[in-house]
């Protein structure tokens, strides 16, 4: 009975590390804080995915995601998208460049019925040069669905992490009002 | 026998005639003019999530949810490509409460499924600047759509025809990984 609940307790105690370790964010969950920059407006480039390829859907709701997620921090004065002619005559302009490293397509279906497996992951490299084309800001980050929601809600996770690293490195010029 | 023969001609070209007549009654088989969609993400009056019908009228695509109504030139369209994907039979939040449900009969709902296909459309605004919008269908009806939208003048970088072969390789590919 004692050599039992001896081998018992080591056990439960390693299934609980594990169990809470699974939950602690992890050191990417921190966004990296090298500035603060300070840029009156920001211009966010299409998402780029040449080596590796990524459906259509994910590549629009990255791209939609990050701006989305970069208004709501409201440290610029205005948000330009790709593309935008007006952004070219802005002399205080930061520019943003994501590149697809990675991606998982993982399975709705397998997550909710087994909870550990179907994990769906996107690797992206952000860059932020500034208009000389200089870089500002490198870092690597990944969006990621692992328990709850589609696939898709995995490029919401990555604009999160951009809003993230857009709020600990960037100051607002002046108040926006919005 | 010649009168043999006019009893039998007789009632099979009357039966001849009445087919043609009726069919050229008939209006021709018509495609849908507007479809049952949910609006992911990306147009700029309408909710994530929102559901509603797709309109193709002369030269615009018309989204209206509610009150609510999103008309895009069709003109504006740099691209419109299709996609398929699956989802939860039971969504939203009874879906999501469904997993509290005893006997993790929870996780046997989630393996009900419903096809769904994906419409992903990438245009630009009068600025230049660059949108990207999301709608999920009905199984069978963005290739419909898609169709519609490029005879009034959309862009695609990619036929239908195209689409459905590497759907079906795509899906291959994954029973071969499984």
């Amino acid at each position: 009975m004692k050599r039992a609940m001896s081998s018992i307790v080591p056990a439960s105690f390693l299934m609980c590390v594990i169990f809470i370790g699974g939950f602690a964010p992890n050191a990417q969950a921190q966004p990296q804080k090298l500035g603060p920059f300070k840029f009156a407006a920001i211009q966010i480039q299409q998402i780029q995915s040449d080596d590796v390829k990524l459906p259509a859907e994910f590549q629009m709701s990255l791209y939609e995601n990050v701006i989305e997620q970069v208004e709501k921090t409201k440290k610029f004065q205005h948000v330009y998208r790709d593309g935008e002619m007006s952004a070219a005559g802005v002399p205080d302009l930061v520019t943003l460049h994501c590149t697809v490293k990675g991606f998982k397509q993982g399975s709705a279906m397998a997550r909710q019925v087994t909870t550990v497996a179907g994990k769906t992951t996107i690797e992206v490299h952000m860059q932020f040069t500034d208009k000389d084309g200089k870089s500002v800001l490198e870092t690597d980050t990944k969006g990621q669905v692992r328990f709850f929601g589609e696939n898709l809600r995995a490029t919401y996770d990555f604009g999160k992490k951009v809003g993230g690293v857009v709020r600990a490195n960037f100051t607002a010029t002046s108040p926006v009002s919005k | 026998m010649p009168k043999n023969y006019r009893s039998v001609l007789f009632p099979f070209l009357l039966l001849v005639i009445s087919q043609a007549s009726s069919a050229l009654a008939r209006p021709p088989q018509q495609s849908p003019t507007s479809f049952k969609a949910v609006h992911v993400i990306g147009l700029q009056d309408a909710k994530h999530n929102a559901k509603g019908k797709i309109t193709i009228s002369k030269d615009t695509l018309e989204f209206t949810s509610g009150g609510a109504r999103n008309d895009l030139p069709i003109a504006s369209i740099q691209d419109a490509l299709t996609g398929a994907d699956s989802q939860r039979m039971i969504g939203g939040t009874v879906g999501f409460l469904t997993t509290f449900a005893p006997y993790e009969s929870g996780r046997f709902l989630s393996l009900f499924r419903t096809k769904i296909d994906t419409l992903t459309i990438s245009y630009r605004d009068s600025g230049g600047g660059l949108h990207g919008a999301i709608f999920t269908l009905p199984q069978g009806q963005a290739a419909v759509l898609k169709g519609q939208m490029v005879a009034q003048g959309a862009k695609t970088s990619m036929s239908a025809e195209n689409e459905a072969s590497q759907q079906t390789d795509g899906k291959k590919m994954k029973e071969k990984n499984q």
